[in-house]
Order: structure tokens, then sequence, then C-alpha cells
């Protein structure tokens, strides 16, 4: 309670009586079960008595804290925690999600591509018979040559050939085509010989 | 009714336990508190318990009757409690102050307000905090913290946040100390001018913090009506104290 109104208007101004109310009639007159002259007399005192006023004040307190309904045990799925963790897992879910949806369900592209097997990209061909090149230099040297014939490929870190290729001795032999599939900077490669 | 069966019930052991945890902040007095309250309803064989005759409900009897208990326990203790004589050789006046201060925990400067307030000090601030210098030497077993200056320490604070809704309390703590004096007084002379119902319907709602719907019970009202009669009430409050040039800051 606040302690200025509390000092300026308790009734402790005046003498205090000593002639206090009955227990039982300030309980009645707590529940407000008494007539209007009993009233009027009860209040009168009341207002010139600190004691009294106290005592009904002080129960008036404690009969209403046990009057009010008490909050009882909130089940777990009513709690804020639970709604807290409901709404951080819909926030995450619209501001991930969409990225999450992306990663999940677009395959990184995949390159495919059908080049002439031109004398630049058969002496890289040719270096040696490895099927699986691992040396950076020759990979590179890969990557240029298709970047210069307009593939969209921006970093190679392994090539794979299906079979080792041989020099054609036929001048007229048939046309050679090298038939790519690009994935996950890996390189796929076949030549293929064309029918004219 | 069986009082020994009452008494032995842990509804009314719980009800003494709520009451004087409530009104007593140290344990050791809580305990005393329980024992007290025990002991008075044994005497005279339930003789207290004895005396309801039923016209109210048992539960509000049992409550009335806690509470009366226990204010006459608060009061034999204040009644053991000695006022050092140090501070009773400076009058009335500091006792008034070691009591507000010592026992019942307000700070020096509240207890300077209560003394204008209820005229028993007349002197500038300036010269209460010098003349209250032998009071802040005087030993206090219930208050540690009673030598010292710091004004703001916990109780006060606990005060001033207990303000909640209620306007004129909001509105006091907002004026400078002349000002808020003077409103109390303004306050308290409105209060007593107010009709036997009104006064104790400002008591409760505005002085003990009791809701408009309790208030109106005991006077006898309908809730909505007590409610239109508060507002006029607080028309008249601001009006007298407009009269004396005390506005809301």
């Amino acid at each position: 309670m606040g302690k200025w109104m509390n000092k300026a208007i308790n009734p402790s101004i005046v003498p205090e009586s000593l002639d206090h109310i009955h227990i039982e009639d300030l309980a009645r007159l707590a529940e407000g079960a008494v007539d209007a002259v009993e009233r009027r007399h009860l209040i009168g005192h009341l207002n010139r008595c600190q004691r009294c006023y106290q005592t009904l004040q002080e129960t008036l307190k404690d009969v209403s804290a046990e009057t009010t309904p008490k909050p009882g045990p909130v089940p777990w799925w009513r709690t804020k925690m639970i709604y807290a963790l409901a709404v951080s897992i819909v926030l995450a879910l619209l501001i991930g999600g969409p990225f999450a949806i992306k990663h999940w369900t677009q395959r990184p592209p995949v390159i495919l591509a059908s080049l002439d097997l031109d004398q630049a990209l058969k002496n890289i061909l040719l270096e040696d018979d490895a099927l699986k090149w691992e040396k950076k230099e020759r990979v590179n040297r890969l990557l240029t040559a298709l970047q210069q014939r307009g593939l969209a490929v921006k970093d190679l870190n392994l090539v794979l050939l299906s079979k080792p290729y041989y020099q054609k001795k036929s001048l007229f032999g048939p046309k050679e085509v090298l038939q790519i599939r690009i994935e996950n900077k890996v390189a796929y490669l076949e030549v293929k010989e064309m029918d004219n | 009714m069986d009082p020994e069966k009452i008494l032995s019930s842990s509804d009314l052991l719980a009800k003494i336990e709520t009451v004087c945890k409530r009104r007593f902040s140290a344990e050791n007095d809580q305990n005393e508190c329980y024992v007290y309250v025990i002991d008075s309803l044994k005497a005279d064989n339930f003789k207290r318990l004895r005396s309801f005759k039923g016209k109210s409900s048992l539960n509000t009897y049992l409550y009335a009757l806690i509470n009366s208990l226990v204010i006459d326990f608060r009061r034999k203790q204040y009644g053991r409690r000695r006022i050092p004589a140090g501070v009773a050789r400076l009058g009335k006046w500091a006792e008034t102050v070691y009591r507000f201060v010592c026992w019942q925990k307000f700070t020096f400067d509240d207890a300077y307000d209560f003394l204008r307030i209820d005229g028993l000090y007349a002197g500038s601030y300036i010269e209460f905090i010098k003349e209250t210098e032998p009071i802040r030497k005087a030993p206090c077993r219930e208050n540690p913290a009673f030598q010292s200056i710091d004004e703001t320490r916990e109780s006060a604070l606990e005060n001033i946040n207990d303000a909640g809704a209620n306007p004129l309390e909001l509105m006091i703590q907002k004026l400078d100390r002349e000002k808020r004096i003077k409103a109390i007084k303004v306050i308290q002379e409105t209060t007593a001018a107010l009709s036997e119902d009104d006064q104790l319907l400002v008591r409760l709602v505005y002085g003990s913090d009791q809701s408009v719907r309790v208030a109106a019970k005991v006077i006898g009202l309908p809730a909505s009506t007590a409610g239109k009669r508060l507002k006029s009430l607080l028309t008249k409050f601001r009006e007298n104290l407009l009269a004396v040039g005390i506005r809301e800051p």
C-alpha cells in the first residue's frame, strides 16, 4: 500500500477507542452481512479506531486472497516456453526454408556438351593415357580450352576419361567429337566417332 | 463445533502461518507470532474459538481472530522494546523518529515528512539532519541499516513501488517535500469532512488498497455505485488541492 496515503488517512489521528468491535461482528461486516443501522454504528467506530480498522482491512485482504482463484499448474503444452519454441521453429522455417529447399531440391547444374575434337583438344588428350587426370596443369589446360569454346565452366577439380585416346592415323577417318558431362567440378570425357 | 479439532486442523495452522509471514519479515518474529497466536487460541479453554456464534462464516471469523491476535502480538513486541535513553532525552519527536526508522524501517527522510504532517517538528530539513545525528548513533537491533544515511534503501523503494493504481498516492509521490506535506494535510482535512461511509470507502480503497468491490461490500453499496462515488470523491480531493495551489506536476 502507498505509504503517503496510508499515513494521511489511517484512522490514527484521534485517540483510539477501548471498546472494540467484536470479532464476529467484524467478520460479518467484511462479508457484508449486517443491517443498515448496525453498519452505520460499526463504520463510525472503524473511522476512529485504528486497531479495529487494521483487523478489518487485514481480514479483507486474507479473505480476498483466499477466494481469488490461484493459477493452477499449467500443462506443458500451454507454457510460454512451448509457444516461444513453436514461434522460433516457424520463423526458422520461414527464413531458412527457401534456402534449405533450394539447397536440397536444386541439384548443382550439369553441363552437357559435344565439341568437335580439334587439334588443341587432341593434344590435351594425348598428353598421356591416364584415365584419371590428377595433374592440375593438365586439368587447367582442358578447363581453359573448354572456356575458349564457350562452355560456362568455372572450375574443374578432376577429369575422368572413359577410355584412352589414341591419334587416328587416317587423314580422312571418321569425325571425332568430345562428349563432355561436367558435374560437381568433375568432367567426364568420352571421344566418339561420328559417321560422316 | 469442536475448538480442539479446529485448532489442530491443517487449514487453521496454514492460516496462522500465512498471516504471521505476511506481517513479519524476520523468521524469528514469524515463529514467535505463530506460537503466540496458537497459545492465545488455546487460552481459557479455547474461549476465543468458543465465542463463535455462527453469525458469519467460520473462515472469515478465523481470519479476523488471527489478525486481531497478530495485532496484539505486534503491540506487545513494541511494548517490550525500549527506546534508547539517549534518544528519549531529545524529546517526543526523537522517539517518534526512532520508532519510524528503527522499528518500522522508514527512512529518515520519511520520518521528517511524517513529523511535519503530525506537527511534531517545525524545523527545516537541514536542522532535522543535524538534530537527528544522536539518533543515528543509537543502537537498533531491529534494523541493521539504521545508521545508514542512504535514503533510497530497499524498504523505502518498496513503499514507493506499492503505489499501484492509487491516483492520490501517485500524485503525492511526484510533489516536492513542502508541497507533499501540504497535500497530505489537505487530504487529511478533506477525508475528515466526508460522511462516515465515504471516509471508510476512501480509507479502504486509497489507504489500504482494497478493491472497490470488497470496499463496496463493507459499505453496503453495489460495486458500480461505489466506483462512481469514488470518482466524485477524487474530484473533491483535486478541487481542494487546487484551492491551495497544488496540482499534479
